[in-house]
């Protein structure tokens, strides 16, 4: 089986260096070990494992006698990758990151189930690793991933400018919130002209998290589309109104994720929500004219709604492809990361943990002030939508009337019928 | 004596078409018949017939990018043949720092289309984007086009050009400066005024590669992506999508084979059509040429 | 008589000065950032006047190791697809020039009428044969995709350009007994240089920055720059915007330096063919 491996990089490299002339100038695959084992992943991915002496798989590249190569994309680039890989008859690729909401009964078909190896070679302590996430890899009852990182949404504001606008704490509804929004849209001291709160709108985070906090939801994970649609209409007009008052940017609808994050480090925006692990940048020095200034809490409920509120998260999972050979090198790689050793190394390296115990670990608790907020709010957090066929279609549709809606172009109540007569049809019968 | 001249040549046009060919023909054939098909990663394709195309031409979000598509190709291309021949005589009469201007003009079209989009995303950000406060100082009109779809669609249309007038710009001065110069001369002794011999010598000589031009620009400004894709995401609410991000959704977000696959062809045939004028111009060249 | 020189020549230096903004701004701002600190990148209202500082530079060479393997691979990759589209696309226009006839008028049409398709769509059936040759992730595959998809233009351009050559020029040479290869090299390239080099610009700028193909057939070893400057955007742990500008600093240069260079060619063009002011 490695033979084969080794047989396909020889035929790879001396293709590249016989037609294409340039072995000097492509960095071979390293020789040192007897196997290699590809990962497709994003660079994150890598970068938390650490290198040189803080190389948290130096021990296990000894024992197996294996380098780990890692071919790295940009999240949805790498998706694609990824399943077009596993399409092939065979793939070099052992490991591919694979993020929650993409696993439809499709393209579970195109890995490998994973319980046997869960029986035969045991991941060590597998149910402290959070239910949610675990469930998330699962389709159909069989698990096609191991968890290993998450990326939970929390509400991020700017301690400094609330002070000025004399705010002395943070919102704790979302009444509330809307209301230090407007406040905070003003010009600052400094000069800065100030908006209330940056969300970008090519995300469905910022509408589910606005109707979750009204006890509705976008999609719930048995497929029913706006449980309660007069939540998503609240929301909605909240966030309309936003708009009419300028707490929200004028160029609320061709904002992005990067935006949100420049806008906070610049104090034009006082508010934002966004995943818990940016904390590191929104108060990096070097960028940020706020360090240590840029706190987050929970998202915020409504006071009308007494249910609990789930947060948004996101989380990605380790995959086999189902046309990979070596299975079992791969295995021992995916439980290698995932044990509790490795979990926290990485946790201490940005990665959102997967396992609960790692919240517990004084060290990373002293190290990420967010944590405690970060881990109460994995404790029940859901991904913005299940995964389903069509759901990158029907997040465009749902997006298209959010942005017409908060825009004014359309009342909340036309959006929400819209949605429902268009996006009915794409979901899973 | 028709066959032996064409088995003379064969070896020079080989390699172009062998490379066309395997590239670009045998793939677009699969490609037919992936679009009579339904499939997507993890699923085999299934014959549908003609649905993908119904389909797609039948999606209001289709339309609109078509038209989107229309409107920006044929304002932006015209307006860069304009502005590039201008240039192009301009850089002919005589420049002083001829090289150091030619390599600042041709400057955009070496910069990437992701960089040139966040650059002028900050540059335009509609509150404080340091054009935007420029024309405000000047008391001028700003673009709101984060808000406003027209204003969107005139921005990715500045953008657009921004990127490409260096390309027309570049064939047009090419084709100036192998007019010979007696040619000139010839029609000052006969007494021409510089703007007859524009429309004498200039315009008729450059006519060829106006229509190269001009026909490629339409070929590659009616697949405009990254400007619209980086720059508005195809919004204000998907009110300035094109079809080139049509596609990509389908192939890329929506892994949907077979309507990506229609949504090409249909492409083709539209800009085949947007594009009949000049490419029947051109035939008409290549038939001439022959005499 | 002066009047209107003196008129014309102002005209002349507003148009130059409206160029030089319109063009030169966007990218002054690109190279501006990458030496501004951080946090006066995205500043609202503009920096303007900062310590500049090569901090990014340093970071991009120490953190993005594998932009720099890019730029090679990138330049490997160019200099292979470019001299492979200009060498085919000169012969085919030099054939389409001299010759017509129904098959050669039909062979041209069809070079322009296949450019219409997409590329994207093209990568959809390519990736399994590609693998399948096991050409994936090398130079030679991108090479022969960034040649394919400029030969169409570049054959058109080749063709117009050497339409304006005399034929006259051919014949006396194949009356000295030349046969159709020395005729090309010797009589038609000499003199069809300025639309080799406008072809070449072409080729050159789009392997430099392409990135879909790049995207779909490589991974590692034959990865270009463009592929690692799309990471550095990449939304997961946030952008640094100060070393992707850098970058794209970086990957700017060479291309305006091969411009630079090609200048002197197109410039000694003009003063062979054209006119005196």
């Amino acid at each position: 089986m490695t033979d084969r491996i080794t047989l396909d990089i020889t035929r790879r490299g001396f293709l590249g260096t016989a037609l294409g002339g340039a072995a000097a100038l492509a960095a071979g695959p390293s020789w040192a070990a007897a196997k290699t084992l590809n990962i497709l992943s994003h660079k994150v991915h890598e970068t938390v494992l650490g290198t040189g002496d803080g190389d948290l798989m130096k021990e296990w590249k000894a024992r197996n006698d294996t380098d780990l190569v890692f071919t790295t994309f940009d999240s949805n680039p790498l998706q694609d990758r990824l399943f077009r890989e596993a399409s092939l008859p065979s793939t070099d690729y052992g490991v591919g990151y694979i993020i929650d909401n993409r696993p439809t009964a499709d393209i579970a078909k195109l890995f490998a189930l994973l319980d046997d190896f869960l029986k035969s070679a045991p991941i060590e302590n597998y149910d402290d690793i959070a239910p949610g996430l675990r469930e998330a890899m699962t389709v159909g009852g069989k698990t096609i991933g191991i968890p290993v990182r998450h990326a939970t949404g929390g509400l991020f504001y700017n301690e400094a400018l609330l002070e000025e606008a004399g705010i002395s704490a943070p919102p704790t509804t979302l009444e509330e919130l809307i209301e230090q929004a407007k406040k905070l849209t003003f010009t600052a001291k400094d000069g800065t002209p100030v908006t209330g709160m940056i969300m970008a709108s090519d995300l469905a985070v910022f509408p589910v998290s606005f109707a979750r906090a009204f006890g509705g939801d976008y999609i719930t994970k048995d497929f029913k589309l706006l449980p309660k649609p007069e939540a998503m209409e609240k929301a909605l007009g909240v966030m309309a109104n936003m708009f009419k008052d300028g707490a929200l940017p004028r160029s609320y609808a061709t904002t992005k994720n990067d935006d949100q994050v420049t806008w906070m480090q610049q104090g034009r925006a006082a508010f934002t929500m966004i995943t818990f692990a940016r904390y590191k940048q929104f108060n990096d020095p070097a960028n940020s004219k706020f360090p240590g200034k840029i706190k987050a809490v929970q998202f915020p409920k409504s006071k009308s709604y007494d249910g609990e509120m789930s947060a948004v998260t996101e989380s990605w999972g380790m995959s086999i492809p189902a046309n990979f050979a070596d299975k079992e090198l791969a295995w021992s790689y995916i439980r290698e990361v995932s044990s509790p050793r490795v979990t926290l190394g990485m946790a201490k390296n940005g990665n959102g943990p997967v396992r609960v115990s790692t919240y517990a670990d004084a060290e990373f608790a002293a190290a990420s002030p967010v944590a405690a907020a970060e881990a109460k709010a994995l404790a029940t957090a859901r991904g913005a939508f299940p995964p389903f066929p069509e759901a990158a279609r029907a997040q465009q549709l749902f997006l298209e009337d959010v942005q017409l809606a908060v825009l004014g172009r359309k009342t909340p109540a036309e959006a929400v019928e819209n949605m429902v007569k268009r996006i009915t049809p794409l979901l899973p019968a | 004596m028709r066959s032996r001249n064409i088995a003379q040549t064969l070896p020079l046009i080989a390699p172009v078409h062998i490379l066309i060919l395997s590239v670009i023909v045998i793939p677009s054939l699969f490609v037919i018949w992936l679009s009579i098909t339904k499939s997507t990663y993890g699923q085999a394709p299934t014959f549908v017939g003609l649905e993908n195309y119904f389909q797609v031409l039948s999606d209001p979000a289709f339309r609109s990018a078509l038209w989107n598509t229309v409107v920006i190709v044929v304002f932006a291309v015209h307006i860069e043949l304009a502005v590039g021949l201008l240039m192009a005589l301009l850089f002919a009469s005589g420049l002083p720092f001829r090289r150091f201007l030619l390599v600042a003009v041709l400057a955009p079209y070496a910069v990437s289309e992701v960089i040139a989009v966040v650059m002028w995303r900050y540059l335009f950000d509609p509150d404080a984007g340091p054009v935007t406060l420029a024309l405000k100082g000047l008391g001028l009109p700003i673009l709101d086009w984060a808000y406003e779809p027209s204003h969107a669609m005139i921005l990715i249309g500045l953008l657009t050009i921004w990127l490409h007038l260096p390309f027309t710009f570049i064939i047009l001065y090419a084709a100036r400066l192998a007019i010979p110069a007696d040619l000139y001369e010839a029609a000052r002794i006969d007494g021409a005024t510089p703007l007859q011999a524009f429309r004498r010598v200039t315009l008729p000589l450059l006519g060829p590669a106006i229509v190269v031009a001009l026909l490629f620009r339409y070929i590659f400004a009616f697949r405009i992506f990254s400007e619209v894709w980086l720059l508005t995401g195809g919004g204000p609410a998907r009110s300035t999508e094109v079809v080139a991000v049509y596609l990509y959704q389908e192939a890329f977000s929506y892994n949907a084979f077979g309507t990506a696959a229609a949504t090409a062809w249909i492409m083709v045939v539209a800009s085949l059509l947007l594009a009949a004028g000049y490419v029947l111009l051109l035939r008409r060249q290549v038939t001439a040429n022959a005499q | 008589m002066r009047n209107s020189r003196l008129i014309t020549g102002a005209g002349k230096a507003v148009a130059v000065a409206a160029l030089l903004v319109w063009s030169l701004l966007p990218i002054a701002f690109i190279v501006m950032s990458s030496l501004k600190p951080g946090r006066d990148i995205f500043a609202v209202p503009t920096v303007y006047v900062f310590t500049p500082t090569f901090q990014h530079y340093a970071s991009l060479w120490t953190r993005w190791g594998q932009f720099f393997d890019g730029l090679l691979n990138s330049t490997v990759i160019t200099a292979g697809a470019t001299a492979l589209a200009v060498v085919a696309s000169t012969c085919a226009g030099y054939v389409y020039s001299r010759n017509s006839g129904r098959f050669h008028d039909a062979s041209v049409m069809f070079l322009i009428v296949v450019r219409l398709i997409p590329p994207i769509v093209v990568t959809l059936p390519l990736f399994p044969i590609v693998n399948a040759i096991g050409l994936n992730d090398t130079h030679v595959v991108l090479m022969v995709l960034y040649a394919t998809f400029f030969v169409s233009l570049g054959t058109v351009l080749m063709r117009t350009f050497i339409d304006q050559i005399p034929r006259e020029l051919d014949e006396a040479a194949e009356i000295d007994g030349a046969g159709r290869f020395t005729i090309l090299r010797r009589v038609i390239v000499p003199l069809a240089a300025p639309g080799i080099i406008a072809v070449a610009v072409f080729v050159v700028v789009f392997a430099w920055n392409e990135f879909l193909f790049a995207f779909i057939f490589t991974a590692t070893n034959a990865k270009t720059a463009p592929l690692v400057i799309s990471e550095m955007l990449g939304s997961m742990d946030g952008v640094d915007w100060g070393i992707l500008f850098a970058a794209s600093t970086v990957q700017l240069a060479p291309v305006l330096l091969f411009v630079v260079l090609m200048n002197r060619y197109l410039v000694a063009g003009l003063t062979a063919g054209a006119t005196k002011g």
